[in-house]
């Protein structure tokens, strides 16, 4: 498929080291902060209109092309992602790239910039190693 | 986690970001990084098969990345004519990022100096980075003396993955 490109997650890999080994973590987290207010401005958006139907659908759009195996449910109100094999680890794995020590930490960063632009919290419990991690999403309590 | 198809948009942000920060040094330093990363298997392919394996590489990736482009091969010479560079047109054309204005800059630091060290003579001519334009010529190094009135006929135009 045009425009899927997974080498592309070892240069983020690799970005994201470049990042806290000159700017610090405080650098890398600014960064990836930043992108809630560029390239995901279109996803806030739709977050605030249609709510977490529309990470839903993000998600599910974005594990389809990557071909990752994720478990997408509702708890309640809570949007809750399974994710059992991360395309980006796996991807990297299988091509023995040096993946940054703190990698996964930018979905965290970028999922709780997203939502605290749309008025929703984020969470994520991840294993780097296995390429798995459970996310949770939901309005954010007043 | 940040999608493959994402990521035009995040370099784009990258670039600006670390220019800000560190410099164009840290620019190009960030640039000459990725090549030595992950540009391993085009040098294997270019010490494999020289100008054919160049013609092998890019098939594969620019075949990924879509776009439309053409390649030709001579006896020696690989030309790369990029009539509309995807990851520029999506820069310029999404309205999604401001077009960081030294973005195709990352291809002039992340391929020609890998050839030019495997003893090819290399021109890449950015022609419109905002109409996604550029051209790659990789020249066989010439004999002292010899002389090329011309380079034999194109042994393949376009090449297969040309989006033409």
């Amino acid at each position: 498929m045009p425009n899927v490109h997974k080498d592309f997650h070892g240069a983020l890999s690799f970005g994201l080291k470049f990042l806290e080994e000159h700017y610090g973590e405080e650098g890398m987290r600014e960064f990836l902060e930043g992108l809630a207010e560029s390239v995901y401005a279109p996803l806030v958006r739709d977050l605030r209109t249609r709510g977490l139907a529309a990470l839903r659908d993000h998600w599910q759009t974005v594990f389809d092309i990557e071909e990752g195996d994720v478990a997408i449910r509702m708890d309640g109100d809570v949007l809750v992602l399974e994710v059992r094999r991360c395309p980006a680890i796996s991807h990297m794995q299988d091509r023995g790239y040096g993946i940054a020590e703190h990698f996964c930490e930018h979905t965290r960063i970028v999922n709780e910039a997203v939502c605290r632009a749309a008025g929703y919290d984020a969470s994520v419990e991840y294993d780097q190693g296995t390429g798995r991690c459970v996310q949770r999403f939901r309005r954010a309590r007043e | 986690m940040i999608s493959c198809t994402e990521f035009i948009w995040v370099y784009n942000e990258l670039f600006r970001f670390i220019e800000e920060r560190g410099g164009e040094e840290q620019l190009i330093a960030f640039w000459k990084g990725i090549a030595d990363e992950f540009l391993w298997n085009l040098r294997e392919y270019v010490e494999k098969d020289g100008l054919e394996g160049m013609r092998r590489y890019w098939s594969h990736t620019l075949g990924e990345e879509g776009g439309r482009h053409r390649m030709t091969l001579y006896d020696d010479m690989f030309v790369i004519d990029m009539h509309e560079c995807p990851s520029a047109k999506l820069i310029h054309e999404s309205g999604r990022v401001r077009p960081f204005e030294r973005y195709c800059e990352h291809c002039l630091w992340l391929y020609p100096p890998i050839l030019r060290e495997l003893g090819y003579e290399v021109d890449y001519d950015l022609l419109s980075c905002e109409r996604g334009r550029c051209r790659l010529t990789v020249r066989k190094p010439r004999a002292r003396g010899q002389h090329t009135e011309h380079g034999g006929g194109p042994a393949v135009e376009p090449g297969p993955d040309s989006g033409e």
